[in-house]
């Protein structure tokens, strides 16, 4: 075992730079709530407000096994915002604007462009995206307009937990160097940070035989200076692996 | 959309069995486990039936909504489900040959809560 986990970690070394946590990126992502899907906004146990945020989603949309899109709506059920599709789905994905933030020196943030706070020390507008693949896939997973940022698998997901799995992060449809990935963010959101390689490319072992979210955080540099000063894209992939039947 | 690089294909696994209730057919269908609920889907000469089971106990048809969507090769058809007695549901005169993909969605009249399968017929 102590050979396979070294192996692993060696991996995971080769593939990218670990890094020390330079962000708490809050994100979205996709669970499932009394079998419906769920968008969760939050990070690591924090599933927070979803509801107040619903009127910034948008772009959410859903595909079956081959691809096809299928009708997605977004449906508030008590604090929980549910995605309803049309039909069983295969990938299903969301875009959050989450709005333009400016830091005191103090360290507060408040939701304000610094144009309008002249003694900001750091202003950006922060956008979450997020894709669930549902499964099963007949097609490789395509590349989606409206994640600006997004994780895509590449080859097949195990069905077991610690096998190594290599993601491509894409910014603007092209593989993107300097992304930052953690393998878990619900459970271990304090994790180093892992940069994408020059080909986007991140290699980590799968972490849970059960729900999956990875995070990736890329900045992109700011076209309206006088206001914010970067973009943070937050995108995560959300899969399941199956457990063992009941015995 | 564009193909992600490289396409490679990916395949998940199935949705995971997890038997809470009798997973064997009852009507001399097909069976897909979909967390601890049972579908089943029984072709006919006459069509189509539907029974569903949720942790052991029957679901009463009369309070949902549902259909199929049925892919054979390249064509992709949807068919209204008929609630029936207890917790079947029908849909008459409709053949679905092997190989089909036949997704499932039922709707929850009060919840609006939804619950999918897919099967791919045998």
């Amino acid at each position: 075992m102590a050979k396979r986990t070294t192996l692993i970690w060696s991996t995971v070394l080769s593939a990218g730079l670990s890094i020390p946590t330079m962000v708490d990126a809050h994100g979205i992502w996709f669970a499932q709530r009394a079998k419906q899907i769920a968008i969760i906004y939050g990070i690591g146990g924090d599933d927070l407000e979803a509801v107040k945020r619903q009127p910034n989603m948008e772009s959410v949309q859903a595909w079956d096994a081959e691809l096809n899109p299928i009708r997605a709506q977004l449906r508030t059920a008590g604090p929980v915002v549910l995605v309803d599709t049309d039909a069983p789905p295969t990938i299903v994905s969301a875009v959050l604007q989450n709005g333009t933030w400016s830091k005191l020196p103090d360290g507060e943030f408040v939701k304000k462009a610094k144009d309008e706070v002249p003694n900001s020390v750091k202003s950006e507008t922060t956008i979450k995206y997020a894709t669930m693949i549902k499964g099963p896939l007949a097609k490789p997973v395509p590349l989606i307009p409206a994640q600006t940022l997004q994780i895509v698998p590449v080859g097949t997901l195990p069905d077991k937990l610690g096998t190594p799995m290599t993601y491509r992060v894409f910014f603007k449809g092209k593989p993107v160097a300097g992304a930052t990935i953690i393998n878990d963010m619900v459970n271990d959101p304090d994790a180093a940070e892992i940069a994408t390689g020059p080909d986007g490319a991140v290699t980590l072992p799968v972490r849970n035989q059960g729900l999956n979210v990875l995070r990736a955080v890329y900045v992109s540099p700011s076209d309206q200076p006088a206001k914010i000063d970067r973009y943070e894209h937050t995108a995560t992939l959300s899969f399941t692996l199956p457990h063992a039947p009941e015995k | 959309m564009k193909c992600a690089i490289a396409c490679l294909p990916l395949m998940l696994a199935a949705s995971p069995a997890l038997a809470h209730g009798d997973d064997k057919p009852r009507h001399g269908g097909q069976v897909v486990e979909v967390g601890d609920t049972i579908f089943e889907l029984v072709r006919a000469k006459g069509g189509v039936s539907l029974y569903v089971m949720e942790d052991g106990d029957e679901v009463p048809a009369s309070g949902m909504s549902g259909k199929l969507v049925v892919t054979t090769g390249a064509k992709k058809t949807e068919i209204a489900l008929t609630p029936a007695a207890r917790n079947q549901f029908v849909a008459k005169g409709v053949v679905v040959a092997p190989g089909s993909k036949v997704g499932v969605l039922l709707i929850d009249r009060q919840t609006q809560a939804r619950q999918t399968a897919t099967f791919v017929i045998r």
